[in-house]
């Protein structure tokens, strides 16, 4: 048997990360939940997991309310639309279309 | 009230058509804007609108009040739009699949100990939220608009319909006939691209 088939043994540390990291989503996984939080209920243990990681990542738990504050912003972009009307033309191109729709 | 208002609903035959034309003068400039804000192209804004009404003509009621009849517009205004979400949701363009594969492996560590984690410079910074950051001036929603005119289409369109209208996921599902799981990871996506883009466009600008 060729000698690179065999593995070295995990050192210990690396299988508790692996464990913690079983218990707590990483930043990538928690932005994603934090973001399926606003579209649907997250499970019990979702929910366990992103508080654990949100508990002790800073940056996450901003990412969570800048998404907050985009969904808000987003709620009021029409009433900040500046007002913007129908050109002339189109206008009067519309008006030349119902017209003849009309006869 | 506005000038008129009173009189046209109360002067308007009930059981008689509509002047088209009329139509065009007192509810086009509306409808305009509805659409603009959903599609952010203003020559399919105008497309709709045209649609909107021939769609109305073609439905033949009418109504005895201007807000009745602006109603009643607007209720097509939404059908045409999200025909026209629908349409947008099966292309996917080459653009969409840049953004697809971008917009994580930009910001993650991809492997090694530190996988999952925000790189560096992806981080989330803190946002002022203090008068001085102007969060509500004219600026600040320009600037908003420009980062979500950049949502691909097909991004815009669920982003447009949950965001914006807050229609509950279901029914957003059901409009763009798409699966729920795919329905969250655009919004993940398109989320995750407003923020970066309004960060690096106004927070770090405006500190």
């Amino acid at each position: 048997m060729p000698s690179q088939d065999i593995k070295p043994p995990r050192p210990p540390v690396k299988a508790l990360a692996r464990v913690a990291s079983l218990l707590s989503p990483s930043c990538r996984q928690a932005s994603r939940l934090q973001s399926e939080g606003m579209d649907r209920p997250l499970t019990f243990f979702e929910k366990f997991g992103l508080r654990i990681h949100l508990f002790l990542c800073k940056w996450c738990r901003r990412y969570g309310e800048q998404l907050k504050f985009l969904r808000n912003a987003a709620h009021q972009c029409e009433d900040h639309q500046p007002a913007q009307n129908l050109s002339p033309e189109a206008r009067e191109r519309i008006k030349q279309r119902l017209h003849s729709e009309k006869e | 009230m506005p000038p008129g208002t009173s009189q046209t609903a109360g002067l308007a035959e009930p059981g008689k058509l509509s002047d088209p034309e009329r139509w065009v003068e007192e509810h086009g400039d509306l409808l305009f804007k509805y659409a603009l804000v959903r599609l952010r192209d203003a020559a399919r804004a105008e497309d709709l609108v045209q649609e909107t009404f021939l769609a109305a003509l073609k439905g033949g009621k009418s109504f005895a009040g201007k807000s009745a009849e602006k109603t009643w517009l607007i209720g097509i205004m939404k059908n045409k739009i999200a025909d026209h979400f629908r349409k947008a949701s099966r292309e996917t363009s080459f653009t969409d699949l840049a953004f697809y594969s971008d917009q994580e492996n930009d910001q993650f560590v991809a492997d090694g100990n530190s996988q999952g984690h925000w790189l560096t410079e992806s981080a989330p910074s803190q946002w002022s939220f203090e008068p001085g950051a102007n969060i509500d001036s004219e600026a600040f929603w320009k600037a908003f608009r420009e980062c979500a005119g950049k949502l691909p289409r097909n991004i815009n369109a669920a982003f447009c319909l949950r965001e914006i209208d807050e229609i509950e996921t279901k029914e957003v599902c059901r409009i763009l006939n798409i699966s729920e799981n795919n329905l969250w990871v655009m919004l993940h996506r398109a989320r995750m691209a407003l923020r970066k883009c309004l960060e690096i466009n106004w927070f770090e600008k405006n500190a």
